[in-house]
């Protein structure tokens, strides 16, 4: 909704700037906002003037070349996008550009001319006044770029003082006035603030404010709000691009995400591995592209391809129609008697599954949960509020929502790691047990695969023992067959046993988190929570890792409670939907009629904001 | 709000006097149970000359014939009242013996304190900032280099140099400016290594972070950079390292006070060591106890002032807590503006995520401002 009208007021708003001012100004707004013409598929005669112009550039860690040869052109008034998987080295040209690679780094080789100043030639000292005042610099985690035991106040201050204003009292004046320019609430509580008490996306708007306000030329925005839920991510870019309208500021995206680079920028700048791989018009590096990479690329974002894995879905299940009863579990019985085994013998188990099958796998009935408050009357924060949904057995449920939404203290919930204050959590029909033993009978078959694979395995074990441990904690069967289920395990998510001996820190992320996946399946369990199991995993990684849990799903007959904040990735892999917002249930349904048709503003605008270059197909 | 400070200040000084008074017990007893009987090996000792009447006098002061655990209520009552007792080997007050050397050992720790942190703060900027990189080297392996070398062969080297070769100091004139200023070296030294080492551990991870790039894509000169931005962060371990080589200033300063020929602490100690003059003992070892945890005291009252953040864990556990300074002084800023004062006191005196959803919540509602006003105001 709000989404919405800030866009088409923007619109207008950039309309009447045309139409009133004049001269190069106009051209450039009319340049930036014109929906994508023809014109800009081939090179016009009277395109803006470079403003930043990358030659020829490499750099190196020591003896490991990171860039080669990288050519690009930025115009100005116009947005260049540079996107990459992690390792291609986009923002090492970021940061060769504004001078700030760490220590060790070899100095960067060719030219990066400002303007027709060859930077790389200028001294330190030659080259400090152009920081901020002419290249500026929004970075990437905005928890950790604003420094945490100063106050947001000290350190506009810096950024006020490069307009060589003498006084405090006019810096603090010049400060407020950018922090409202980027729409921040309450401008005088943000100055007198420390950053820990801002959100991520206020944050952002203060880093922003604090880059712009020394009127840059140029705005390196390196991932500007991957770290960023996806409706302040919208609100943030927008905010980026009217900026860039109305300062005729000159942005260098860098990211790595191909939807959002095409939606928001002219021209885009594919790299792999330091090297340009296509370069052009965002619609044409989008729509037609000429490289392979680009193609993978453009085939691995799931917000551009939407029944990508439903094919996948429907052959497998096709070929797997024959054998609808879930495997048997190499185990022994479940020690207490409050969770229920699916038994020992076949055909009970077959009997307890078609008897189930009515029977949802996860039910959530009314729950509620509240943290803090109480004793001195505040209100605590709710994280659950009369949340209710049920997930079938075999299916894939998603939990979406944003940051505090609730989606984390539900599963904590489900694992028995946070009680309700008021409601039930089912699991097969039965309560989630309190005990602590009753517990692990139940996690046996509830397994979690956690968000981030660079922490969730104990860097000092070998993949053979980290697979193995819910095999010994829950004492499933002998020694020697434990040896047997994690190579079958590891074969599952595609590694084998070459992998057993291998450390964590020998594996790429998405080896990781297929060894997690591994790990969470090596115990057979019935139902997998999926926390953000993507999130951290280029787009390529991530489509392989989609496959591997499609296919496992397939064949072990697999619930899925799969948590995301990201719905082009819920489109893809998911079969119904629960769209969470502060602890409350917005809206319910099959993921077909969500996408086809969100009943609620809310989930209209979560939908709204996810970058889909489908406005300019 | 500011009373919630004050209630964790006042908490910490309590658990600061039980500290010192157990500190008192525990010595009183250690001391007891050692063997020897500091009647026969004191005050019957023909050197000190005591008459009987006085032995006896001394005696029924200590309670010497009465059962420990009589003799520590006595020696803990007094204690309370601040009568430290009366020395054996001089048969003086033992406020007053100690107060007369005490002066000097405390010019002598804060002198060295002083000095270790400019040679601390000078070695850690140098190995960052020296436009010589083997310079830089050799500082950061400065701090070990001074770690391995003992006390007095730097008070040695420092008299030999100074004092015999270069006349700046009289070795008979241990108390004037230029003696304490080198006696106050030779203690720091080693201290500033401790400091110095953890000034750079903490200044490598500060500039390592995000902020510290966003800051110099800001314009900031180098030294403008590590004054305003990485000492405040860098300094918190500093405080922390500081709080405890306190207690090594205090040992150290007796070697030191020796080496210099100066009268203080050290020497008192060192006579009443070979003297068993448990009185005293027990005094220093309380006084030890009570700059010690004094000390320790500054420090964890200095951390909520240095680190925002701080102050909310502080106030997440102890469900009131510290939050209150950053809520009183951020609340004085935006009176008059209509800020909501209360809402950010009470968001920062909830527990961490708590504040931060309610803060983020607030915001991100706030945050859709039609665009036509933000554009107008821009």
């Amino acid at each position: 909704m709000t989404l919405q009208a800030l866009r088409s007021s923007g619109a207008a708003r950039a309309g009447a700037d045309a139409a009133v001012g004049g001269g190069t100004t106009a051209t450039t707004v009319a340049e930036a906002t014109a929906p994508p013409s023809p014109a800009l598929d081939q090179p016009a005669p009277d395109q803006p003037a470079p403003v930043l112009q990358v030659h020829d550039l490499s750099v190196a860690y020591g003896a490991r070349r990171v860039v080669s040869g990288v050519d690009l052109t930025l115009r100005r008034g116009t947005s260049l996008a540079l996107i990459g998987e992690s390792g291609s080295g986009k923002s090492t040209i970021a940061r060769s550009v504004l001078r700030l690679l760490p220590r060790g780094a070899s100095t960067p080789q060719g030219r990066i001319e400002v303007d027709g100043r060859d930077l790389l030639a200028l001294s330190d000292r030659a080259f400090r006044p152009l920081r901020g005042r002419t290249l500026a610099f929004v970075p990437q985690d905005p928890a950790s770029s604003l420094n945490p035991v100063r106050r947001i106040g000290a350190q506009a201050q810096e950024a006020a003082a490069l307009l060589g204003e003498r006084d405090a009292g006019r810096r603090r004046e010049l400060a407020l006035e950018a922090f409202a320019d980027v729409g921040l609430p309450d401008p005088e509580r943000v100055y007198d603030a420390y950053p820990h008490q801002l959100s991520g996306g206020m944050l952002q708007r203060v880093l922003i404010a604090l880059a712009v306000l020394p009127q840059p030329r140029v705005l390196v925005a390196d991932e500007p709000t991957s770290a960023l839920d996806v409706t302040v991510q919208r609100r943030i870019l927008d905010l980026l691009e009217e900026l860039r309208r109305t300062r005729e500021l000159s942005l260098l995206l860098i990211t790595h995400d191909l939807a959002l680079a095409a939606e928001r920028a002219e021209e885009i700048v594919v790299l792999r591995d330091g090297r340009v791989q296509e370069a052009g018009p965002a619609r044409q590096v989008l729509h037609a592209p000429t490289s392979d990479y680009a193609r993978a690329l453009r085939a691995d974002v799931p917000a551009l391809n939407p029944d990508r894995l439903r094919e996948l879905r429907a052959s497998l299940e096709v070929r797997d129609a024959v054998v609808p009863a879930p495997e048997d579990r190499p185990d022994q019985a479940a020690p207490d008697g409050e969770h229920r085994s699916s038994g020992d013998v076949a055909s009970a188990a077959a009997w307890a599954s078609t008897a189930r099958a009515a029977t949802p796998r996860i039910a959530f009935e009314g729950v509620h949960r509240t943290f803090g408050g109480g004793a001195a009357g505040r209100a605590g924060v709710v994280a659950a509020e009369d949340v209710t949904f049920t997930v079938a057995p075999g299916t894939t449920h998603a939990l979406v929502g944003e940051s505090g939404s609730g989606k984390t203290t539900a599963v904590r919930m489900l694992l028995g790691l946070e009680r309700p204050d008021a409601g039930r959590i089912l699991v097969d029909g039965e309560p989630v047990p309190t005990s602590p033993r009753a517990l692990r009978g139940l996690r046996r078959h509830l397994q979690l695969v956690y968000q981030n694979p660079f922490t969730s395995l104990d860097p000092t074990w070998r993949v053979g023992r980290l697979v193995c441990e819910p095999l010994d904690r829950f004492g499933v069967g002998r020694r020697s067959e434990r040896a047997d289920l994690v190579v079958a395990a590891l074969d599952d998510v595609g590694l084998g046993a070459a992998f057993l001996a291998r450390s964590p820190h020998e594996l790429s992320g998405g080896q990781r988190q297929r060894v997690a996946i591994a790990r969470a399946l090596v115990t057979r369990p019935d139902t997998v929570v999926l926390d953000e199991p993507t999130s951290a995993l280029d787009v390529s990684v991530q489509a392989d890792i989609l496959d591997v849990l499609v296919r496992l799903q397939a064949e072990h007959g697999l619930t899925y409670l799969f948590v995301s904040h990201d719905l082009g990735l819920v489109r893809q892999l998911a079969d119904t939907v629960t769209v969470l917002r502060n602890g409350r249930v917005v809206e319910q349904s099959s993921a077909a009629d969500l996408f086809a048709g969100p009943r609620e503003a809310y989930t209209r605008a979560l939908l709204a904001a996810v970058p889909r270059a489908e406005e300019l197909a | 709000m500011r009373h919630l400070y004050l209630a964790y200040a006042g908490r910490r000084t309590g658990q600061a006097i039980v500290v010192v008074l157990l500190t008192y017990v525990v010595t009183f007893l250690a001391i007891s149970v050692l063997p020897g009987d500091p009647v026969t090996s004191t005050l019957r000792n023909p050197e000190n000359g005591f008459s009987e009447e006085e032995i006896a006098r001394i005696v029924s002061y200590y309670g010497l014939d009465q059962p420990v655990a009589v003799q520590l209520w006595q020696a803990l009552s007094r204690f309370l009242v601040g009568d430290l007792g009366v020395s054996m080997r001089t048969n003086l007050p033992v406020a007053q013996l100690v107060g007369a050397v005490v002066g000097s050992t405390l010019v002598l720790a804060a002198s060295a304190l002083a000095v270790a942190l400019v040679l601390a703060g000078a070695i850690a900027y140098g190995a960052h900032r020296f436009p010589w990189a083997p310079g830089r080297s050799l500082l950061r392996s400065l701090p070990s280099f001074f770690l391995s070398v003992p006390t007095f062969v730097i008070g040695l080297v420092l008299i030999y140099v100074f004092a015999f070769d270069l006349g700046l100091f009289r070795v008979i004139e241990p108390d004037s400016a230029w003696a304490t200023f080198f006696a106050a070296l030779t203690l720091g030294v080693p201290v500033s290594a401790q400091l110095a080492e953890v000034l750079i551990a903490g200044l490598d991870h500060e500039a390592q972070q995000e902020y510290t790039s966003v800051a110099r894509s800001r314009g900031l000169g180098e030294a403008r950079l590590y004054l305003r931005h990485l000492l405040k962060p860098s300094s918190l371990p500093v405080v922390t390292v500081l709080a405890l080589t306190v207690g090594e200033l205090l040992g150290g300063a007796v070697i030191t006070e020796t080496i210099f020929g100066r009268t203080g602490i050290g020497s008192l100690v060192q006579r009443s060591v070979s003297t068993q003059d448990l009185p005293v003992l027990q005094a220093v070892v309380a006084l030890a106890a009570v700059v010690f945890v004094v000390v320790n005291l500054a420090a964890d009252l200095l951390y909520p002032l240095l680190d925002p953040r701080v102050r909310r864990v502080g106030s997440a556990r102890s469900g009131a807590g510290v939050g209150a300074v950053g809520a009183g002084s951020a609340g004085v800023g935006s009176v008059g503006a209509g800020t909501p004062d209360g809402e950010l006191e009470s968001a920062d005196v909830l527990a961490a995520f708590v504040a931060d959803e309610q803060l983020a919540a607030v915001g991100d509602s706030a945050i859709e401002v039609p665009l036509e006003e933000r554009v107008r105001v821009s």
